[in-house]
């Protein structure tokens, strides 16, 4: 098992994902027929109606959990209405981000409903093949995909003969390594194609033109879970779940200066501060000085911004993403802008190199960051790193470089002091850069 | 100076009366399409940066978009590995390996070279076989290879190359691509968690002062037997912040303690 604690939500936070109360055997096919697995796929497999549980989705208003947000509904009738021979559906469990398991631990105590709606899509879209995307290092996920998909297969649920229905979906499980970007959805059909991962221009999306050329359909394993309660729960209810435009609930990793870090249940739109309590609230001496939201490639939000809702559009406005899902607690030990110039670092470090923008741009932010924090700043430094920032947005490939630049950008949005402490004055209030150090070590002339 | 005072611009401004009225040279493209032969593909040329480098890093990209396979290419990657690419039928292998080497310009007994001789390929067909000779299994290709040998090595890829009729550019690109996948025999590898808890407490400076320590950078080669530095795919799961492994295993590392605890690792690898 993967080693992360589940946090206990409040009552009023609804469980979509994980099981309301741990199974014993979560890979214990029977038990999980009996609590009502597989019923979603079956009434789906009934449904007289060609495109009924397309437009059951379209109608629930769900939007996918991945950082994009995009309509799910639209994408599946997209998918299906692409005249192709064959078609795909590839769960995206990659979660690129170091720090995060909620995927895996999603993977590994609710394999069935991740299975099930991958099966509803498959048979929605009309794909026979379904395509799991691991991390090669999760061994325990991988064990326990692969025991469940065993499992559903002798029992009928998936495989040559889909509950009787006589459709074909057959499960393959594909770890990937190597590359941070593999999160991505083109980088990853790549990465699943053998070739190396970089990302390509969409459209034309991967649901007309994916893996091999064929109609693709791409989730992570938290869309795929929610399906089955979508359609069973009937429509009507789902949205009222979380914020109006974001129905359904999204699981968080939450750590740093928190007093029980872990992965926790909300809805979507719960604020900040509600998200904090789940995990303990911020133990004194503690105090919050700042919250990264949205992994590596994230924003660096200021504690006012305890208030902001916990979705796609809120944390956009704010200077945020989704992203991975993951929020750490800064305390007052932590300098910001050592902090953005080090993740600034790290995505450049990551870029795959196929653009400019990402390959030379993030180079020259994360540049500018380290300026900033030796105490070595040119003239109009900060006009510069949003001037670049901006260009970089602009033209930019895919989110990994238009993300890269968030860190940076809310430093100089909600920081503004702390940054004009290094660049000014030469000091750092939180005493981790050494800019005096470093400015005095500069040759003259 | 002439004699005639304003003659010189009398004689300037009759030839651009005289441009005026002849015919023009200039094309509004895209409205209007040049005349180019159809199979006009342009000059090949090597850029060089203002100090006088060469700009190429050998990524084999061109060599692999070159339709008719006429793209050869030898030198150095980024990594400081030495690379020829031969195209995927190899009926001129013995001239297109001459002729790279020799315009490489680079004398042919090579460290990285040195790949081709010891190796014994024959394990490799059985691989291919086992994936059908698909190229588009080649990620798997590569890790199935690279867990019989232990690196990649390139006569190895040549060989993939010939046999499935992949480019060896295209082999050669996913091969560098991925972090897991090397061409260098294995030593110690420190890894780095780069997660954002890790960075959080600090691992980037840890990681700067295992690069000058140990006299490499993250995802760079190093030369058999000595110390690979990596960064670790993913936090292991438990383990304190910040995290730092060898062989897999976490090391009780700090920030201050890192500069000693690397000097030792590289003092007892070296010997």
């Amino acid at each position: 098992m993967t080693a992360a604690s589940i946090l206990a939500t409040p009552a009023r936070f609804p469980r979509l994902l994980l099981p309301a109360t741990p199974a014993q055997d979560p890979l214990d096919l029977d038990a999980a027929l009996a609590a009502g697995a597989f019923a979603s796929l079956r009434s789906a497999v009934d449904e007289p109606r060609a495109g009924g549980v397309i437009d059951a989705l379209v109608e629930s208003g769900m939007r996918g959990r991945g950082s994009g947000g995009f309509p799910i509904g639209e994408k599946w009738r997209a998918c299906a209405r692409t005249e192709a021979d064959r078609r795909f559906v590839v769960i995206n469990a990659y979660q690129a981000d170091p720090a995060v398991l909620t995927d895996r631990v999603l993977l590994e105590t609710n394999p069935y409903a991740v299975i099930e709606g991958a099966a509803i899509a498959a048979f929605a879209v009309g794909a026979s093949e379904v395509v799991v995307a691991l991390r090669a290092e999760a061994a325990d996920t991988i064990q326990a995909v692969e025991t469940a998909v065993t499992a559903a297969e002798a029992a009928g649920c998936i495989g040559g003969d889909v509950l009787g229905s006589g459709a074909e979906i057959h499960f393959s499980i594909k770890p990937l390594q190597g590359s941070y970007l593999l999160g991505e959805e083109t980088v990853l059909l790549k990465g699943l194609e053998g070739r190396r991962g970089q990302p390509e221009q969409q459209p034309p999306y991967s649901t007309t033109r994916g893996l091999f050329g064929a109609p693709t359909l791409i989730h992570g394993p938290q869309t795929f879970a929610a399906v089955p309660t979508i359609l069973s729960g009937g429509i009507a209810g789902f949205p009222e779940t979380g914020a109006q435009a974001f129905a359904g609930t999204i699981l968080i990793q939450i750590s740093g200066a928190v007093a029980r870090p872990g992965i926790a249940e909300v809805p979507f739109g719960v604020t900040i501060q509600e998200i904090l309590d789940v995990a303990g609230g911020v133990p004194s001496p503690h105090k919050v000085k700042a919250l990264l939201v949205g992994g590596p490639s994230g924003g660096i939000l200021p504690p006012e911004s305890l208030s902001v809702g916990f979705d796609h559009d809120s944390l956009e406005t704010a200077g945020a993403q989704v992203g991975s899902g993951s929020i750490v607690v800064i305390d007052q030990h932590t300098c910001v802008v050592d902090l953005a110039a080090v993740l600034t670092r790290y995505c450049a470090d990551q870029a795959c190199g196929k653009t400019i923008p990402c390959r030379i741009g993030l180079r020259r932010l994360a540049e500018i960051g380290a300026r900033i924090c030796e105490g070595q700043p040119r003239a109009d430094e900060i006009a510069r790193l949003t001037d670049l920032s901006a260009d970089i947005v602009g033209s930019a490939l895919c989110d990994h470089e238009r993300r890269a630049t968030l860190a940076l950008l809310s430093v100089v949005r909600y920081f503004r002091d702390e940054l004009d402490a290094h660049i000014v004055r030469n000091t750092c209030p939180a005493g981790v850069c050494q800019p005096k150090a470093a400015a005095r070590a500069r040759p003259v002339g | 100076m002439s004699f005639v005072p304003g003659l010189g611009i009398a004689k300037g401004m009759a030839l651009t009366l005289r441009r005026f009225f002849e015919p023009k040279a200039t094309i509004q493209y895209p409205e209007t399409a040049p005349d180019i032969a159809v199979r006009f593909r342009g000059r090949l040329q090597l850029l060089y940066d203002e100090l006088g480098n060469l700009k190429c890093e050998t990524c084999f990209q061109c060599a692999q978009a070159c339709p008719v396979e006429c793209i050869d290419m030898g030198g150095f990657d980024t990594m400081g590995r030495f690379h020829v690419h031969w195209g995927a039928p190899e009926q001129y292998a013995e001239r297109r390996e001459k002729s790279a080497l020799r315009r490489s310009g680079r004398p042919v007994p090579d460290p990285a070279y040195s790949h081709f001789d010891p190796v014994d390929t024959a394990v490799v067909e059985g691989i291919l076989e086992k994936y059908d000779f698909d190229p588009r299994q080649m990620l798997a290709i590569l890790e199935s290879i690279q867990r019989t040998y232990g690196y990649l090595p390139v006569a190895a890829l040549k060989r993939v190359s010939q046999v499935s009729g992949a480019p060896y550019a295209l082999i050669y690109g996913t091969g560098t691509y991925y972090s897991h996948l090397r061409f260098e025999k294995p030593g110690h590898i420190v890894a780095v968690c780069l997660c954002t808890s890790c960075l959080v407490a600090g691992s980037s400076r840890i990681a700067g002062t295992l690069a000058r320590e140990l006299g490499t950078e993250i995802g760079r080669g190093s030369a058999a037997g000595r110390v690979d530095l990596k960064q670790l795919p993913s936090h292991v799961p438990g383990a304190t912040s910040p995290l730092v492994t060898l062989d897999g295993k976490p090391q009780p590392v700090t920030a201050t303690g890192v500069a000693a605890w690397a000097r030792a690792l590289a003092g007892r690898s070296l010997t």
